[in-house]
């Protein structure tokens, strides 16, 4: 789910960095707020390498295969880190594999980190309730509601900036279209997040914040 | 993984020689005027510039082709219907089907512009170590924080992908069957992952010991915040010069 170079019209790739820089400062001043920063960082670094190694196991779905994209996950895991470890992730795929670009990395960064922020948020929610279900039931809205807050911002931006005038009927058809298959998919990720974050709080707690 | 890239990182081109820091600045610059791009007349030029940077840079076409393959698959699938369904000025009709040329040119220019602000990136990223490329945007100031990880996540990337094939493959050896999605399927994926992670961290641990052994994060001279000035050699200075005063043009051209 990336935007890739030449797609876009430059205001809102000027917009896009604009955000993710707001987004970044805003980020760095929450890590410095924290006890031993540089502990974190190591810590961050290695799991946004994992992250982005997990991203490419391919997921049958038929008749063809996704990619998870996991950014509900990594702000359940890496918290205010999860916005950096997104970054380095998108401007590693787009200088290795060509994938996304350099250009869009400001939108890219900001369509997937500030869902990932939120699913940070929304899964802190569960640190309120005392029952071990409501942690479940908390990854599973954060890592779907972190997929789906991407998905449609991508489709709306997507349809809305393509530059020349497509019929109303086939825009609303494609955006109907495109939140079929990424509902189906927001199913898959918040399932693989609560089958993930039950996974780690039996075997490394201290991995779940 | 990173060799992919970095193969023809040592060769010797004006390009190749061009120091990192403002061979960085430029070329983004450039990037990002032809982002700005949205008049077709100035789509000659643009390719104009690019075919001159990817000659100086001494690359080869099959590097190129091979490094647009995998974005040019995406950029078909996504402006194949445009022609059909964007513009109202009817080209060619054929049956249901009718070709707008409001469509063709937009799909035209976000091909050219692509494959334009692609190669840029590849003579960038492909004529230096991707290291030298990091420590560039080091002293463009962009917070050290970001850079560190950077630097790390690029360190054991590759590692964790070994690591995630090794496992993967004992998984099929003790006979997982990875061609159907069901919960059973992906709770496996889960573990898989989950594992993935509990060693990332376990790593992450003992990386940081070691690096504050080393010294990480303290002081040992007074120099050690300041960043590095930037020496300008007359090659780097002049493809610097004129790599800006295209972006410029471009820029202006484009908005004017």
């Amino acid at each position: 789910m990336h935007i890739a170079d030449g797609f876009l019209p430059p205001n809102i790739c000027i917009a896009g960095y604009a955000i993710t820089g707001g987004m970044t400062w805003y980020s760095l001043r929450q890590i410095n707020k924290q006890n031993n920063p540089r502990e974190h960082m190591t810590k961050a670094s290695l799991l946004a390498a994992a992250f982005f190694v997990i991203s490419s196991i391919h997921i049958p779905l038929p008749p063809s295969s996704i990619h998870l994209v996991l950014n509900g996950l990594m702000g359940v895991l890496l918290g205010y880190y999860a916005f950096f470890a997104i970054l380095i992730g998108l401007f590693l795929q787009a200088v290795m594999w060509n994938h996304g670009g350099l250009t869009t990395l400001g939108v890219n960064g900001a369509l997937l980190g500030i869902p990932a922020l939120l699913a940070y948020y929304i899964f802190q929610l569960s640190y309120r309730l005392r029952q071990p279900i409501w942690k479940q039931v908390f990854a599973f809205l954060a890592g779907a509601g972190g997929f789906g807050i991407t998905a449609i911002t991508f489709t709306l931006l997507i349809i809305t900036t393509i530059p020349a005038d497509i019929d109303a009927q086939m825009e609303k058809t494609a955006i109907y279209a495109s939140m079929v298959g990424y509902s189906i998919q927001m199913g898959i990720e918040g399932t693989f997040t609560t089958m993930l974050v039950s996974f780690l709080q039996r075997v490394k707690p201290e991995l779940v914040p | 993984m990173k060799l992919a890239l970095e193969r023809y990182a040592n060769l010797n081109s004006p390009i190749h020689r061009w120091e990192p820091t403002s061979k960085f600045t430029a070329l983004l610059a450039l990037i990002f005027a032809f982002a700005f791009v949205q008049k077709l007349a100035l789509l000659p030029p643009m390719v104009l510039v690019t075919i001159l940077l990817y000659t100086l840079a001494k690359l080869p076409l099959s590097f190129l082709l091979s490094r647009l393959r995998y974005p040019g698959l995406f950029l078909t699938a996504a402006v194949i219907f445009l022609p059909f369904v964007a513009g109202e000025t009817a080209i060619i009709s054929w049956g249901i089907f009718t070709i707008k040329e409001e469509g063709c040119q937009a799909a035209l220019l976000i091909v050219t512009r692509a494959c334009c602000i692609l190669t840029v990136s590849l003579v960038l990223f492909g004529t230096a170590p991707i290291l030298s490329n990091i420590k560039a945007m080091r002293s463009l100031h962009i917070p050290d924080i970001i850079i560190d990880m950077t630097l790390l996540t690029y360190r054991y990337l590759e590692e964790l992908g070994a690591m995630l094939k090794t496992m993967e493959q004992s998984m099929k050896l003790r006979g997982f069957n990875s061609g159907k999605l069901t919960p059973d399927y992906l709770r496996k994926i889960a573990h898989l992952s989950g594992t993935l992670f509990v060693r990332s961290y376990e790593r992450s641990q003992r990386i940081y010991q070691a690096m504050i052994l080393r010294g990480y994060g303290y002081a040992t001279s007074p120099n050690y915040s300041k960043k590095t000035p930037i020496q300008l050699d007359c090659n780097s200075g002049i493809l610097a010069a004129t790599t800006l005063l295209v972006a410029i043009f471009f820029i202006v051209a484009s908005l004017s």
